[in-house]
């Protein structure tokens, strides 16, 4: 699992490879906890790369997902594939995220 | 007191008045009902004798032209050598002795030729007859003795019918009063002209016996007239050949219908008439023979057909009135004297203790320890009867023999003691006959054949009888209309039935056998209606799918049976237990029978160790073909189950193993985890709202949430203190299908 966070002004970019699962989870977890204590801009979540996430990388993006409304930042979730997209729908994640 | 006294008299007296009031309304109903039934049994009964007796007109119609065919083919195919033996006029007589020689039913033959045929002979006709005692055949010529041929019908109607022409029946004054008919048909030279009238003399002797065959019924007779309407075969043989159906007509007071009965005959129809006689009627049905223009015809007096039922209902309308005046005399008994209430009450215990003792015998009559396998491991098995408040006709019983399990499950119609007695027999049939047969379709027959034999009381079985090889799996199984028993693999499904008839319904029926081969872990539950049926106050059923429901969790066969009559019992309260309900369940546990397709992974409590169970999902679908799309959603819920386990079973700082069993069959995936931590049960979480707004939606829940959507069942357990967390998923494959 790869994790790349790139800032632009009130934008972060979190792009994703490979799989996000309960092992890779703990770690990413840790590395984005500055992120969601500052989550007062727009949080991109760029998955084009990610091939699998499991509820535990779900509860990281939920966590995200919480603190912005919380701060007044925004959430965006782009380029998820079929399958994610399909985890998303069992999940009512569609709703509570913006999907781009 | 005496107030209390005189109103309980007032209720007895209306309770009375009530009963005689429903036993009248009975008594009304019951012969109502008997009248109707009476009238339309009349009615088909009715019906399948004008079936019969034109079906047997039919049958007659064939014999007979059977023998008329053969004697005109036997004509046609010798018309070449009457035709090559002309020029030489005395050859003709070869042709007339061959014709008698080689037929067996042609007494005479001519070859009459027409009149100046030949210059010299104005009249010639070579004639060879046979006497029917001695079979010598005679020759002679028939115009030397003065008989003038030219002018009889044969001779006449044989020159012009091309096909030829069946004469009038006639005596045969010199054989011995023989009834005869003769074919004859034209004969023509090689320029075409018609040269002579060959002719076949067949004596009628066989017609009696064709019609004796069609007779019904002990008074019924048939009858055959000629085209003319001479009578050519009757009862009374006096009538034969000396009178005509124009003649016998006018001795009947029916003139009408005789009328038409003569009409049709002479006419050549088919149909059927009611000629009525001073007391009753018959039915007399008729169909013509076409070519020769006879007539068939057979008599049914109305009273042959239905006589048995006449009988039959006065007998049913006698006993329901006996039966209804015997509950009037009863009443009334009751009535006056309250004490003959009491005893019929101490009856009634005494016929209970005695059913009581039945239920007993009944009982040791069935294999009841369980296990009852203690020193096998290949094979568990559970029963049970709860018998209905009688003594009923459940049964079931197995045995091996030859490593072979031997078992069965039936249920007798009806209840009480003769329903038991046929049970009894059943098993001790089962017993005696799968002794030395194994195939279960065998048994079955033989079972069907004993119990038609012996069934003089209308009982039936449905019945359900294995054989399971308890070496290869090998089932082999006969339902004889017996509920269809469930088998339990991956998933729980009804057993492929064909369902056949009960036992003791028809003799001889082939039941037909089924079979499939079942593996390790794999279960069958059988059991009676007692259970679909068990009803509720409210008179609703408990069904197949509550009992289905049950068996989809794992558990041991006795828990199995259990829980099911646990969740009956619940099911059906106060409401009295109305059938016999029996249960058998079979767990084949066969070790060296596990399905060839089964993996295991064991992992310690560490999350590291997913890794290792995201490598086994992808050998198992790499193994079985499933496609990328379910495995990655396996692999999420199996993610999901055992991350869940690895977190939270063992205490911080302990070591402990999770077991990953899986094992795939044709059309499902199975995943069985196990582990030693503490009891924790997923599935008795609450379900995920997964429709919250983002301010209520909790963080945790999402795994066991994803684990539920994603496979179609999971079932927890919790034994020898062991989590047994079980996944079941259904499988397409990635090759098309």
């Amino acid at each position: 699992m790869e994790v790349k966070i790139e800032k632009n002004e009130d934008i972060t970019t979190v792009k994703f490879k490979g799989r996000l699962d309960t092992p890779a989870s703990q770690e990413v977890a840790a590395t984005l906890l500055p992120i969601q204590e500052n989550a007062a801009g727009t949080i991109i979540l760029d998955c084009e790369e990610l091939e699998y996430i499991s509820s535990s990388g779900l509860r990281i993006f939920l966590s995200l997902r919480k603190a912005a409304a919380t701060k007044g930042g925004k959430v965006i979730v782009k380029s998820i594939n079929a399958s994610i997209r399909n985890v998303f729908m069992m999940t009512g994640f569609l709703n509570l995220f913006e999907i781009a | 007191m005496n107030k209390q006294y005189s109103l309980s008299k007032k209720i007895l007296r209306r309770e009375f008045w009530t009963g005689m009031l429903l036993l009248v309304v009975a008594a009304v109903t019951l012969e109502a009902t008997s009248l109707a039934q009476f009238f339309f049994t009349q009615k088909s009964v009715t019906e399948i004798a004008s079936k019969r007796a034109e079906e047997n007109l039919e049958n007659a119609k064939v014999d007979i032209l059977n023998i008329l065919n053969q004697v005109e083919t036997a004509i046609h195919n010798d018309i070449w050598m009457v035709r090559a033996c002309l020029p030489i006029r005395d050859t003709i007589w070869k042709v007339t002795e061959h014709v008698v020689k080689e037929n067996p039913s042609i007494v005479g033959s001519t070859v009459a030729l027409v009149p100046g045929y030949y210059p010299d002979r104005p009249l010639f006709s070579p004639y060879s007859f046979k006497d029917v005692e001695t079979g010598e055949i005679t020759h002679k010529t028939l115009a030397s003795e003065g008989y003038d041929y030219p002018s009889k019908q044969w001779f006449i109607e044989g020159l012009t019918h091309e096909e030829g022409f069946w004469s009038e029946p006639y005596l045969d004054v010199g054989g011995g009063d023989i009834m005869m008919t003769t074919f004859s048909m034209p004969v023509r030279d090689y320029e075409g002209r018609i040269a002579a009238v060959i002719t076949a003399d067949l004596s009628l002797d066989w017609l009696k016996s064709v019609f004796d065959d069609v007779v019904i019924y002990p008074e019924a007779f048939s009858m055959l007239f000629s085209r003319e309407g001479q009578i050519m075969v009757s009862p009374v043989e006096t009538l034969v050949m000396h009178n005509t159906i124009q003649e016998v007509s006018k001795q009947f007071t029916d003139t009408a219908a005789m009328r038409d009965f003569t009409d049709a005959v002479l006419s050549g129809k088919s149909g059927n008439l009611k000629v009525h006689g001073k007391k009753s009627f018959s039915h007399v049905y008729f169909a013509p023979i076409e070519r020769t223009g006879w007539s068939m015809s057979i008599v049914i007096p109305n009273d042959q057909i239905l006589g048995d039922i006449r009988k039959h209902n006065r007998i049913i309308m006698l006993f329901q009135l006996i039966g209804l005046l015997m509950l009037v005399l009863i009443l009334l008994a009751a009535h006056r004297n309250q004490k003959k209430y009491k005893k019929l009450t101490e009856n009634e215990e005494k016929m209970e203790q005695e059913l009581e003792i039945a239920r007993g015998i009944q009982m040791s009559m069935i294999p009841k320890t369980f296990p009852p396998f203690p020193e096998r491991n290949d094979i568990d098995i559970a029963a049970t009867i709860v018998p209905a408040k009688e003594v009923g006709g459940d049964l079931y019983d197995f045995f091996i023999k030859d490593e072979h399990l031997y078992f069965c499950i039936g249920d007798v119609s009806g209840k009480g003691v003769p329903a038991s007695l046929v049970m009894a027999m059943t098993r001790s049939l089962f017993r005696a006959v799968s002794s030395h047969e194994k195939s279960p379709r065998h048994i079955v027959n033989v079972l069907n054949e004993s119990l038609t034999d012996m069934n003089e009381n209308d009982y039936f079985v449905t019945f359900f009888c294995g054989v399971l090889d308890l070496s290869n799996g090998h089932l082999r199984y006969c339902n004889a209309g017996h509920n269809t028993p469930f088998i339990l693999t991956d998933s729980v499904k009804k057993l492929p039935i064909v369902s056949n008839l009960p036992l003791g319904i028809v003799p001889d029926y082939d039941y037909q056998e089924q079979d499939t081969n079942i593996i390790y872990d794999d279960a069958l539950f059988l059991y009676t209606d007692g259970v679909t049926e068990a009803e509720n106050i409210d008179h609703k059923l408990f069904g197949e799918k509550r009992a289905e429901t049950i068996l989809h969790t794992r558990r041991s066969p006795q828990d199995h049976l259990n829980t099911i009559y646990a969740s009956i019992e619940k099911f059906v309260g106060e409401a009295p237990q109305s059938d016999d309900l029996t249960m058998l369940f079979i767990h084949f546990t066969n070790e060296s029978l596990r399905n060839p397709s089964q993996w295991r992974l064991v992992l310690r409590n560490d999350i590291k160790q997913i890794d290792r169970l995201t490598e086994f999902i992808d050998m198992i679908a790499q193994k079985t073909g499933i496609d990328p799309d379910l495995t990655l959603s396996v692999n999420l819920a199996l993610e999901e189950a055992v991350a869940n386990v690895i977190q939270y079973a063992y205490p911080e700082g302990t070591e402990g193993e999770i077991k990953v069993d899986a094992s795939a069959r044709k059309d499902s995936i199975r995943f069985t985890i196990s582990d030693t931590g503490q009891e924790f049960d997923p599935t008795a979480t609450p379900e995920t709202d997964i429709s919250l707004g983002l301010e209520d939606r909790q963080i945790g829940g999402l795994g066991i949430h994803l684990v539920r959507k994603i496979m179609d069942r999971v079932s927890y357990k919790r034994e020898d203190d062991k989590n047994i967390l079980t996944l079941t998923k259904t499988i397409r494959k990635n090759n098309g299908s």
